[in-house]
């Protein structure tokens, strides 16, 4: 049993596990880098201990920085939220050797499915079906893979060993542009995981991306949570996700569901954790990877199932049974995630930093936020560029397609540009609505541009905006030029002025 | 004031008649303007209807975000327009081009040398921001002039990287 919670983490995710602790009376740990001096994390927790300088690997993966502040405050359990160390089961394993608890599964497990390819052996010998691809694990060199790839066929998809969010992944067309992709491929890896080790998967194409939500208990109890559609991507980075998915019955999501179940007591799982699957036209369905942590995406199954996942979480690591059996767990209306990006739509999604100087979070029936920033707060270059998640719960799809609409424009986030117009778009697109996309919609058959087509009345008020806008402008130079005519004091005007140009 | 607002290549005139209206050609309108807290958000109420919208001043063009679409716009007053009609078109094609980091990041690897010849496309930088790599590739062909940046360098927003010819 412990009492103080660690978290290893920053931003929305570590807000959100900090609320579930202060739920349960459960004292929290934040830790911080020298970017995040100010970040809600640090303002939320009980005690907050400075990692070190911005960059992720002098902070936020300082894993013996890390266990000493547990040691030191006296925290006895660690939540790794997502990313970061939540995959490393070297971490897991240090936090057991602390007699500290790591909320989450088991080294073993996190072992077993954090290599891509040792973890497609283990349910291939489970009986669950996979994508055909690499069966060999290990180092493969570019000479290998570029004999084995034929045997697989074109197009195939070049994926890290050690992966996840799209790094390191590379789709390849032919053998002529595949070592090019393959260098890119072992570069990118390297860089964000530090290892540049590669395997090949055949591209099942016009697949959507469905994953199912597990939970598992000491006492060998697993279920799911049902399903989440992650189609909506773009670049493997998901955008957005909704639960439940519309291409699934009621029958299908019972036979993923249990494979899901299998999938995970094939690694004797513990915790929450996320099985992914592809599921291709004719909804044959493939095992992708397990993801052996708590998902960016988990509050869209808490809206529709009213499970607290972080508090189940807890629960599960202080050895206590799970809240729920099977048979608990019903799926009530539907739920959209909108993940806000700090990014630009109109500028090739290119990322953009800066400070928050404008923020109305919107509410009312249904919405939730989970964000990490505020008003005054800096986005720098050195993490994640999302910045939050707005999800939203209505009685049917229709109705939270159009909560959702709601909220978007309710958002206003002034300081950086967001991809907030990107969902606008998304929302008024009728191939969305229909429930007719799947992972390359974004890609290929969306555009910012051809959505909507151009409301006349609305291009001439947005030519008024800019117009009155300009000529307030226009005006104010003209006030700065004529100096003697100024029509206020001296002091007044400097202030003015100042504020003009902060 | 008077001023001819593109959009989209349609124009329209805009004068500013007093502080609360505006005539469109012969329409004319009461508007209420403000800024929200001073914020580049900018509330509009014209003839009583009621808008939002983020209006951001580009290098040339201002942008208008408006119900989840982007706005391009151009803006001349009266007088500009006609000393640019007196001076005729004319911008100069080419030149040199100078690759600016298009956000803050850091410089994965250098894929081009001082004079080498490049094409349209061809990956010259990689920058990576927010852990994602970007590959920014030659606008046309040409040889690159200067390399300002090497391998594992910061740069800033903006910072000029390397030059093309």
């Amino acid at each position: 049993m412990f009492n103080k919670v660690l978290i290893a983490n920053r931003g929305e995710i570590a807000v959100r596990i900090i609320r579930a602790c202060r739920e349960l009376g459960l004292e929290t740990v934040a830790v911080f880098s020298e970017a995040d001096r100010s970040a809600l994390h640090v303002r939320y927790a009980d005690e907050a201990y400075l990692l070190g300088p911005a960059p992720s690997r002098e902070s936020y993966l300082r894993a013996d920085k890390i266990l000493e502040i547990a040691r030191k405050s006296g925290a006895d359990a660690i939540h790794p939220g997502y990313g970061f160390l939540a995959e490393r089961e070297d971490f897991a394993a240090k936090c057991a050797d602390m007699g500290i608890t790591f909320i989450g599964p088991k080294p073993s497990s996190i072992a077993a499915m954090g290599d891509k390819g040792k973890a497609r052996a283990t349910v291939i010998k489970a009986g669950v079906p996979v994508v055909p691809g690499t069966e060999d694990v290990g180092n493969m060199t570019n000479d290998d893979l570029l004999r084995i790839a034929p045997t697989i066929g074109f197009p195939l998809l070049i994926k890290a060993t050690a992966g996840g969010g799209g790094k390191g992944m590379r789709e390849v067309r032919s053998i002529e542009e595949m070592p090019t992709l393959l260098a890119s491929a072992r570069r990118e890896a390297e860089s964000a995981f530090g290892d540049g080790n590669v395997y090949l998967e055949k591209l099942v194409e016009g697949a959507r991306h469905i994953e199912f939500q597990i939970m598992a208990d000491s006492q060998g109890n697993v279920i799911h949570l049902g399903e989440r559609e992650c189609s909506i991507q773009r670049r493997h980075q998901k955008l957005l996700e909704e639960s439940p998915s519309s291409f699934i019955d009621d029958e299908l999501r019972e036979k993923m569901g249990s494979v899901a179940v299998k999938s995970a007591q094939a690694v004797d799982y513990v915790n929450a954790g996320t099985i992914e699957f592809l599921v291709d036209k004719d909804r044959n369905f493939y095992f992708l990877e397990m993801n052996t942590r708590l998902q960016v995406e988990h509050p869209i199954t808490e809206m529709v199932t009213g499970v607290d996942i972080v508090a189940e979480q807890l629960r599960i690591a202080r050895g206590r049974q799970m809240s729920y059996t099977q048979e608990q767990i019903q799926m009530k209306g539907h739920a959209i995630e909108c993940r806000v990006n700090a990014e630009d739509p109109f500028n090739g999604f290119m990322p953009s930093t800066g400070r928050i100087t404008h923020s109305i979070l919107p509410t009312g029936p249904g919405v939730r936020v989970d964000t990490g920033v505020y008003l005054g707060f800096e986005i720098t270059p050195f993490y994640d560029p999302m910045i939050a998640k707005l999800i939203v719960w209505g009685e049917t799809r229709a109705q939270a397609i159009l909560r959702m609409r709601r909220a978007l424009e309710e958002y206003r986030i002034v300081g950086v540009r967001t991809n907030i117009p990107f969902h606008q778009t998304l929302m008024d697109s009728h191939r969305f609505m229909g429930g007719q996309f799947d992972t390359r919609f974004v890609e290929e058959r969306f555009s910012m541009e051809t959505a909507s087509e151009t409301d006349p009345a609305q291009a001439e008020i947005a030519a008024i905006l800019a117009t009155l806008v300009a000529h307030q402008q226009n005006e104010r130079s003209a006030h700065i030029v004529r100096r003697n005519e100024r029509d206020t004091s001296n002091w007044k005007w400097v202030g003015r002025w100042e504020r003009m140009h902060r | 004031m008077r001023y001819v607002t593109t959009v989209d290549d349609k124009e329209f005139e805009i004068e500013i008649v007093d502080d609360h209206h505006i005539r469109i050609g012969e329409r004319l309108l009461t508007v209420d303007f403000e800024t929200v807290g001073g914020q580049p958000v900018f509330s509009l109420i014209l003839d009583g209807k009621s808008y939002e919208s983020f209006v951001y001043q580009g290098d040339e063009d201002w942008e208008v975000l408006l119900r989840g679409r982007q706005f391009q716009v151009k803006i001349e007053d009266e007088r500009e327009k006609r000393l640019k009609a007196a001076a005729g078109g004319g911008v100069s094609e080419g030149g040199e081009f100078h690759l600016k980091a298009p956000m803050p990041g850091l410089v994965v690897s250098v894929l081009v040398e001082e004079g080498q010849s490049v094409t349209k496309g061809q990956v010259m930088l990689i920058l990576e921001s927010m852990k994602m790599q970007n590959e920014l590739k030659a606008p046309r062909d040409g040889v690159i002039g200067r390399v300002r940046v090497k391998a594992g360098e910061s740069v800033e927003q903006k910072q000029a990287m390397l030059s093309l010819h």
